[in-house]
């Protein structure tokens, strides 16, 4: 089946669900976007960006010293990261506050931008996910370096372990503290996935049930009621995986400011 | 109904959060087996990987755009309502403290001119007390004197009286004297008679 | 006669207006002397603690595996990296979860 206007190939008729098409990228601009490489999901990423400052940069206009209800919102979700950033990190954290800003805000418009009908998440892709996951961790791991210099690396050998069972434990360590992008990743994505996947399943139920007739059709308000819920579950979901993914970015950044 | 709802929370849990982790064990598992299906896994295709270039420049003009200008801005705005509020709460504590202290003086003023004029009340009532009680003593010796006057005036008119009432004793005797005996009374023996007949009766 | 009796204050309640202020200037101050947040506090929750657990356990062996693999590829010696490799995520995995349920 080709894919519709909207670069998604809408499920076959019958009985086969293909929930997974939506993740399909395609190209958009036509020519020019298939050369550039340029798909759906880079567009998406840009029209969150634009959303998120023109929240920003609407908001603060008035620099009112009684914020309008736009700047309060602005002002709260600023105050929202500096206090999770400086809480979490220490008085460091003043430092990444702005990275964490872009981190959180990044990944929230992304996951709601997913939500709407016949849009896509760009963060139920793995690359983009493993991609954001590997700036934190290569951020962590150069700000320990630079924090702790080469008393970095003995942190991979634990306390007072017998000395035999290094070549067992250090492994051990490493791969432990490598996973750490891929856990964080895997997370923030398989939830994108799974949340998508539902949604589109029993959206697919509908279609399905509304096919048998009558009886059909009133039995085809079940799944539509499972998806609003879905949809207010996918809500909370997406901005507390946002909130997981910029919180546990914290984390690692104490654990490398820490000596 | 509550019951219900209690043994359905669990149920709940268990489905949302075990969908997520068959996808990634799904994902971690078996990469190749399923990467025919997950658009996703699917790095043989350029827009996977594109993507991912395109999200690290969009990223990193995000990052620049809002570390540089957009959140300076929010928190210059609220730096500056903090340094108000905190003037403001400055302003009025000051002015609590002055106005605190202006009600302190005058409460003070009030009752050292309260005091103050208790004291001339009293001042005053003294005066006044003092001039009559000085007043009443002049009187009562002006009245002392006249009384003495008085009394010293009458003894002496007494003493005028009684001295002429001997001489009114002694013509009157001498005169009985002369007319039952016809012959004058020696004046010299008739005055010790009255003289004695007077001081018999205390005069 | 005696008027020294100095009147009533003024109907102020006294404290009302310093119990304010000084509780807005404790709100402003107070601002940042907030306790560290919690780590995580889906920690707490159930699901989200099944879920980090399942994901860290997965990260632990998906490292593991890859790392076989390309040592592996590089070596040529399928599957002995990928074996060994595999134990080791695996054991890096449960090393993620004991370190997510230990405090």
């Amino acid at each position: 089946m080709p894919p519709d206007v909207f670069g998604r190939t809408i499920l076959a008729a019958g009985t086969t669900i293909d929930a997974l098409g939506q993740f399909e990228l395609h190209p958009v601009l036509g020519e020019l976007g298939a050369t550039l490489r340029f798909s759906q999901s880079p567009a998406l990423m840009i029209v969150a960006v634009v959303l998120v400052l023109a929240f920003l940069y609407i908001g603060m206009r008035p620099r009112a010293v009684v914020p309008g209800r736009l700047q309060a919102a602005a002002e709260i979700c600023h105050d929202f990261i500096h206090n999770m950033a400086v809480d979490t990190i220490g008085p460091e954290g003043r430092a990444f506050f702005p990275f964490v800003f872009t981190l959180f805000f990044f990944i929230l418009a992304g996951n709601y931008i997913g939500l709407i009908p016949f849009s896509f998440a760009f963060t139920s892709h793995i690359a983009v996910t493993l991609g954001l996951a590997i700036l934190v961790f290569v951020l962590a791991v150069l700000v320990s370096l630079k924090s702790q210099g080469l008393k970095f690396f003995a942190h991979f050998m634990p306390d007072g372990a017998p000395m035999a069972l290094a070549p067992l434990l250090i492994p051990i360590e490493i791969l432990s503290f490598l996973s750490r992008p891929v856990s964080l990743s895997i997370r923030l994505f398989a939830n994108m996935v799974a949340g998508h996947v539902m949604l589109e399943m029993f959206a697919a139920f509908t279609i399905m049930l509304a096919g048998l007739g009558i009886a059909g059709d009133v039995l085809a308000v079940g799944p539509v009621v499972i998806n609003i819920a879905l949809m207010a579950l996918e809500l909370l979901v997406g901005a507390l995986q946002a909130y997981v993914f910029a919180i546990l970015t914290c984390i690692y950044l104490r654990e490398a400011v820490a000596h | 109904m509550q019951r219900a709802i209690l043994t359905l929370r669990p149920v709940a849990r268990i489905a949302t959060s075990a969908l997520p982790l068959a996808t990634g064990l799904l994902v971690a598992g078996a990469p190749g087996a399923y990467a025919a299906g997950m658009p996703q896994l699917d790095f043989g295709n350029p827009l996977v990987i594109g993507q991912v270039i395109w999200g690290a420049a969009i990223f990193l003009v995000f990052y620049l755009i809002v570390s540089r200008s957009a959140l300076p801005r929010v928190s210059t705005v609220i730096a500056n309502r903090d340094t108000q509020i905190a003037n403001d709460l400055d302003i009025a504590r000051d002015a609590k403290a002055a106005a605190d202290q202006a009600v302190e003086e005058l409460r003070r003023a009030r009752h050292d001119a309260a005091r103050e004029a208790q004291d001339n009340i009293e001042r005053v009532i003294n005066e006044a007390r003092s001039a009559a009680a000085q007043q009443t003593a002049a009187m009562n010796a002006r009245l002392a004197r006249e009384i003495h006057e008085a009394e010293a005036r009458l003894s002496e008119a007494r003493t005028k009286a009684m001295g002429s009432l001997r001489d009114i004793a002694q013509d009157a005797a001498s005169t009985m004297v002369r007319q039952l005996t016809g012959i004058d009374a020696d004046a010299a023996r008739l005055r010790t008679h009255v003289d004695a007949a007077a001081g018999a009766r205390g005069h | 006669m005696n008027r020294n009796d100095s009147r009533p204050e003024p109907p102020e309640t006294p404290s009302s207006f310093d119990d304010r202020l000084k509780g807005a200037r404790e709100r402003q101050g107070l601002q940042s002397a907030r306790d560290t947040a919690s780590a995580d506090p889906l920690d707490r929750a159930g699901w989200g603690m099944m879920l980090r657990a399942g994901t860290e356990m997965i990260g632990g062996l998906a490292v593991g595996v890859a790392i076989g693999l390309g040592l592996d590829h590089w070596l040529g010696t399928r599957p002995l990296f990928l074996i060994v490799f595999a134990f080791l995520g695996g054991a890096a995995g449960i090393l993620n979860v004991w370190r997510l349920v230990k405090p």
